[in-house]
């Protein structure tokens, strides 16, 4: 499709005209002329393809856009219809192409603006010259929320202050760039810039290496520099963090992926904490000094002792440390106040007076409601307007006001005019090449044309840009993040606010600059002066614990597959016949799963029951339930993993998401053909393929685990979280099937489902190849410690990789003492050592149950759950939750001094409540809520 | 660490001062983080001798600094495990302050005044104060903080325009709204009985708190720091800080700069009685600027401008900026116990311990 925002846009030679803008959106074809043999340009079907695989790319990289980790919706999407998931990253491999010269005009203007706002931002914090009514009214900046007086007089070492910031763009209808949003405060995107060039480069892999483009990893590589730079004087390599507002941001991906890129780790506020005048990093055992943070929360809720005391994203005396230069905070604390759009009507006369040139970068007709004459005319002019807060968080966002009825106009106008201080009017862009635009047509322009394997006709684009602090000026990313409208109900080139991306309605492209010579940017791996920077060597509690539950629900998931495979088999086979030695079995592994033994098995819906453990994501244990477990604990460790690891976990929703479109489309036929739901024999049927597809790629998991990882501490709690979790399910599944004593041919069937569950039936037949008895396979799976399935091989595992962790050091018996967990692993240690299993198995009492055994798996058992509270208890501390002091607003103004007994209120109950429930999560073995 | 030291005053009131702020907890509190605005500024009627911040358990870090009003502030860190945390601010403060009278300030109308703080350009006062004549330029506390890049080009800049919209920016910044001060109709509908064409300054500030005192009533615990002013005129009860933002809002609702004051008002027993320990109290009103005189100082609480008995913390734009006590605590407990009591008396007399 033609890109409203590529400098080549020469019609494709067979298309007619548009006549209409609707027309045009219907028959936009990509425009490939640029390239040096046009021959090979893709062909539509090479285009329907590549769309295809990007969609797929993605998906595998875990590439997401939204607070939540990609999850497939629950019911079923219309049949044959793939609709993108909610959550997923969308982006049309077709790349917005960009000529050279006309790249490095729009290079040196978005470098004299931020040049500019830099400026701007040293003189609101400092000697303030700037503000007056002849310049810059004192208002625009003083009542705008991002001017934080508790930074005032602060400064970044170094000649910026800002030192990261985007800038988007559109063009005009007449073709120029036109500014439609400077992000200075932490702007997103540049993790997704690198991850679409990645995916497009790999999905166009022919027209990528024909063609001729500017990189951008070394944008990257500067802003490593930058950050380095700006560290406290008389830091020689400094230790740098990503402080991220975890993994509910809308721009969670974007935070992980630039911080796994950057080398940086991933922190939240609470990994951080202010002691002695600076920032500390907390380890498992020691804190680790921090000398600069790139921040991606915004300033206000970085320091709840400072700013806005209800956030719980920041690090409290984080001010302070500012005030005392021992810390940078990247972009500064209160860089936001440059963001307010009624700026735009101020810099050109500001880059007269700072900078001693005109603005080179125009943006959008601009009038402040501030200013009285610039109030008259917005409100006599609402219909033609597009209105918008000078902030985010002003419960509106941004209105056109041509599209609002009479009544609708005349409640803004009110608002206005109540609030003037916080609205801007801005004449539309007219942007190129759409149909959106003012007045008449923006509406019908909205209505986007879809065909299958195109994406619908684009209304506007914005193509983000990228500067960073390089040597006494900026340098430039060369390309960006465009993206694309699909209609303007939002207004996103004028109302662009927070995220790259407006969810559905919106999708990204890739930008290509074109460059004369081939690779003219050297690359900074192999070239680079690289910084000097200290790596943080520990890792935070809430990482570790993250890594141990990421082990733990991996292998939860791909334990509740084997045993389902095992159980689904013996269905297939038995079912029928509850009375037989197999119906017998089955019975007896139905009820270990934990799935209902049906009454009648002819008629009711046990099959729903083992395909719900698949697929119900409500159902603790399931499998679902713990894959979606899995990505959460992944995605909060993006930092620390393979790249490799998103691909199997991508497999892992597939396949559940293609299962339960399945189920739903034979649901809804059934539904159609007014049969009762299905029961019995069908039940089952597909589940195996499912089981199996589900297991290899949680093989791959396994497979990254074993050797894709360098052995640090992560991997030691991730692999302790597996052993551990595979320590229980052994137990677990061994008191529930043969503690109780059952016919031979019963417990034969039994015995075999159980070692196929754990993977032990190959070994098993070979060594015993008279039969199964309960004594052998207890020898195998509890004692035989060359087997990697056995306890005994689990518990050798997790005593080893506990031994190189370090713990909190104080004196014997202290609070976080690791003593407890490491009697407890020696004691089920020495139950193993002590025990006979002939004499266990043999040990039957008169209603045939092995008592003797139950009581020695019942010991592990306990003890097992145990150890993983001593885990957590020593090793995932996380802060006590905060909250503010009580205000002494009533309490002051008492002049009886029996007031002392007065209780306090308590605003921020409700909120610690709320943060309480971890501490609960951290005694329930079984499951966890979200750290 | 202080701006523009003042001379002794020769004459005044000396007083020992004693706040302290105690915290009971039911459950142990890991890490608590404060900051107090709790040190006396130096002012030109006012001298802060001595003062000294007692925090129990010892807190780990400690560090004081200039706010951005000017006030004194300080940070710290306790990092022992607490159920109990006490706040002690000991001063000895010498106040020399006559009272503002209606009849010897400036006599400007209230509209000229919010005219020339519209436009940033200067008019004559029609009756000069005692002290300097107004020239045009207010001296704004934030050109004197000390983190405040001084030299040729900072503030002194000789740039008369420079120093000009220094001065502007402080009375343009007390004219905006901030979080616990709306401007708000039900505020200006309450005001507009005092604000009558061409009154004079001074007499709108006498009669905005005169209605204060005697529209309102003062009734400890009847508001919380989220009461609004719409509240507070619906329900006709609440006390000094509310008060304060009701005059404040009214004032700035008319384009009249106001700011809001934190300190200390001495209290006197009943005839006859002994006067209690701890009953004095924390004290909140209104700093008004009158063109010719500055910042003016004014009580609606009590009806009155301050005088020596009135001992200045600081100043902000409302309560937000300058409570004594702000904190941010880390405890699986919910709730607390709060007790607060402050001594103010003349030095040398036996305050709290």
């Amino acid at each position: 499709m033609t890109d409203l925002l590529s400098s080549v846009r020469a019609p494709a030679p067979d298309a007619p005209a548009p006549a209409s803008p609707d027309e045009a959106g219907a028959d936009r074809r990509p425009d490939w002329s640029w390239l040096p043999d046009t021959a090979d340009a893709p062909t539509e079907a090479d285009l329907a393809r590549y769309r295809d695989a990007t969609d797929r790319l993605l998906a595998d990289h875990g590439v997401t856009y939204g607070g939540t980790p990609p999850v497939t919706a629950d019911g079923a999407p219309t049949a044959g219809v793939a609709e993108p998931e909610p959550h997923s990253w969308r982006l049309d491999p077709v790349p917005v192409i960009v000529d050279e010269h006309e790249w490095s005009v729009l290079e040196r203007a978005l470098v004299q603006r931020t040049e500019l706002l830099d400026a701007v931002l040293q003189d609101v914090y400092g000697p303030r010259r700037l503000l007056g009514d002849a310049l810059l009214p004192p208002e625009l900046v003083l009542a705008h929320p991002g001017y934080l007086r508790a930074v005032h007089g602060l400064r970044l070492p170094g000649a910026h202050e800002l030192v990261l910031t985007a800038t988007d763009v559109t063009r005009d209808a007449s073709g120029a760039w036109t500014v439609v949003a400077d992000r200075t405060q932490a702007p997103s995107g540049a993790g997704y810039a690198m991850e679409d060039r990645r995916v497009v480069a790999q999905v166009l892999a022919g027209v990528y290496r024909q063609a001729s483009i500017q990189r951008i990893g070394p944008f990257f590589h500067a802003l490593r520099l930058a950050l380095a730079q700006v560290a406290p004087p008389g830091t020689e390599s400094p230790r740098i963090v990503l402080l991220t507002a975890g993994p509910q941001s809308e721009t969670a991906f974007d935070q992980a992926y630039l911080s796994s890129m950057l080398g940086l780790p991933l922190v939240e506020g609470s990994d951080l904490v202010v002691r002695e005048g600076r920032v500390w990093m907390r380890g498992l055992d020691e804190l680790e000094p921090v000398d600069v943070v790139l921040r991606r929360v915004d300033a206000d809720f970085c320091d709840p002792l400072e700013l806005r005391s209800d956030s719980r994203l920041g690090v409290p005396g984080l001010v302070r440390a500012l005030r005392a230069g021992t810390v940078s905070v990247v972009n500064p604390l209160g860089s936001s106040v440059l963001e307010n759009r009624a700026l735009h009507a101020y810099l050109p006369r500001l880059a007269r007076t700072v900078l001693g040139t005109d603005l080179a970068l125009r943006s959008p007709e601009t009038f402040w409601c501030g200013d009285p004459v610039a109030l008259r005319h917005v409100l006599a002019h609402l219909d033609e307007l597009v209105l918008a807060p000078t902030y985010r968080g002003l419960r509106s966002g941004t209105v056109h006001g041509w599209t609002l009825s009479a009544a609708e106009r005349a409640e803004l106008a009110a608002r206005i005019a109540a609030d003037p201080l916080s609205w801007v009017g801005q004449e539309p862009v007219a942007t190129a090449g759409a149909g959106a635009g003012a007045g008449a047509g923006a509406g019908t322009a909205a209505e986007a044309v879809r065909r299958p394997g195109h994406p619908p006709a684009p209304t506007a684009a914005v193509l983000r840009t990228f500067a960073v602090a390089r040597r006494g000026s900026y340098q430039v990313m060369s390309g960006g993040l465009a993206r694309v409208f699909l209609d303007d109900a939002d207004e996103r080139p004028a109302g662009s606010d927070a995220a790259p991306d407006a969810g559905p309605r919106a999708y990204a492209k890739d930008v290509w600059v074109l460059s004369s010579e081939p690779d003219a940017v050297r690359d900074p791996w192999l070239h680079a002066e690289q910084p000097a920077q200290r790596v943080l060597t520990g890792i935070s509690p809430r990482t570790a614990e993250n890594m141990f539950w990421m082990g733990r629900y991996a292998e939860r998931a791909g334990d509740k597959v084997r045993v389902l495979r095992a159980v689904v088999d013996r269905w297939d086979d038995y079912h029928r016949s509850p009375r037989s030695a197999g119906g017998r079995a089955l019975a007896a592994l139905l009820a270990a799963v934990g799935a209902d033994e049906p009454a009648s098995w002819r008629t009711e819906g046990t099959g729903t029951d083992l395909r719900a453990l698949l697929l119900d994501r409500a159902r603790p244990g399931s499998v679902a339930s713990s894959v979606r477990r899995l990505a959460e604990a992944s995605a909060a460790v993006r930092d620390q993993l393979s790249n490799d690891t998103w691909l199997p976990l991508a497999s892992l929703d597939r396949a559940l998401a293609d299962e339960r479109r399945l189920v739903a489309a034979r649901d809804r036929l059934d539904a159609a053909r007014q049969v009762s739901p299905r029961t019995g024999p069908a039940e089952t049927v597909g589940m195996r393929a499912v089981l199996d597809r589900m297991l290899e790629a949680l093989l791959a998991v396994a497979g990254i685990g074993a050797e894709s990882m360098v052995r640090d501490l992560g991997w030691r709690f991730l692999d302790g979280g597996r052993r551990l979790e595979r320590a229980q399910f052994l137990v677990d599944t061994l008191a529930a099937t043969l503690t109780t004593q059952r016919s031979e041919d019963v417990d034969s069937l039994v015995l075999e489902s159980l070692l196929i569950e754990h993977e032990s039936v190959i070994t098993y037949r070979r060594r015993n190849q008279a039969g199964a008895t309960v004594a052998t396979v207890l020898d195998l799976l509890l004692l035989d410690r060359t087997n990697p399935r056995s306890l005994g091989y689990q518990l050798d595992r997790l005593r080893e990789d506990l031994a190189g962790v370090p713990v909190p050091v104080g004196p014997a018996g202290h609070v976080r003492s690791p003593e407890t967990r490491d009697r407890l692993l020696q004691d089920v240690a020495d139950l193993l050592t002590e025990l006979d299993t002939a004499t266990v198995a043999a040990a039957v009492t008169e209603d045939g149950r092995r008592d003797r055994l139950a009581e020695v798996l019942d010991s592990m058992r306990w003890r097992l759950r145990a150890v993983g509270d001593e885990i957590a208890r020593v090793h995932f501390v996380h802060p006590a939750p905060s909250r503010s002091l009580d205000d002494a607003w009533g309490a002051e103004n008492t002049h009886a001094p029996d007031a002392d007994d007065a209780p306090g209120t308590d605003p921020s109950a409700a909120a610690a409540a709320e943060d309480g429930t971890r501490g609960a999560d951290a005694v329930a073995d079984d499951d966890r809520g979200p750290a | 660490m202080t701006t523009t030291a003042a001379t002794t005053p020769a004459t005044g009131r000396t007083y020992d001062l004693v706040h302290r702020t105690t915290y009971a907890y039911d459950h142990p509190v890991t890490t608590s983080y404060g900051r107090t605005v709790l040190t006396p500024r130096d002012l030109p009627d006012q001298r802060c001798h001595t003062s000294t911040l007692d925090i129990q358990p010892a807190p780990a870090d400690t560090a004081a600094h200039v706010d951005y009003f000017g006030n004194r502030s300080t940070y710290f860190a306790v990092t022992d495990e607490h159920r109990r945390l006490v706040v002690t601010s000991r001063s000895t403060v010498t106040v020399a302050r006559e009272a503002a009278t209606v009849t010897g300030l400036p006599v400007v109308a209230w509209e000229d005044v919010a005219a020339a703080v519209r436009s940033g350009r200067g008019l004559e006062p029609t009756a000069a104060p005692d002290e300097a004549e107004w020239d045009g330029v207010v001296h704004d506390d934030v050109a004197e903080l000390p983190t405040e890049p001084e030299g040729p080009d900072g503030p002194g800049d000789p740039s008369a325009a420079a120093t000009d919209g220094i001065g502007i920016v402080a009375l343009r910044e007390a004219l905006l709204p901030s979080r616990h001060v709306a401007l708000t109709e039900d505020v200006r509908e309450w005001a507009a009985p005092s604000f009558t064409p061409g009154r004079g300054i001074a007499e709108i500030l006498a009669d905005l708190a005169h209605r204060i005192r005697t529209e309102l009533t003062y009734r400890s615990g009847s508001t919380t720091v989220g009461t609004t002013q719409t509240q507070l005129l619906a329900q006709r009860t609440g006390v000094c800080q509310d008060f304060a933002h009701l005059m404040v809002a009214a004032l700035r609702l008319h384009g009249l700069p106001a700011r809001y004051a934190s300190g200390y008002l001495e209290t006197m027993p009943p005839p006859g009685r002994e006067k209690l320990r701890g009953a004095d109290a924390s004290h909140a009103w209104v700093s008004a600027w009158v063109p010719g005189a500055g910042w003016v100082e004014v009580d609606p609480t009590n009806d009155k401008f301050i005088d020596d008995r009135y001992v200045v913390l600081g100043w902000g734009r409302d309560y937000a900026d300058v409570p004594p006590l702000r904190g941010v605590i880390f405890t699986e407990g919910s709730g607390s116990r709060l007790t607060v009591s402050v001594d103010l008396v003349p030095a040398g007399s036996a305050p709290l311990p």
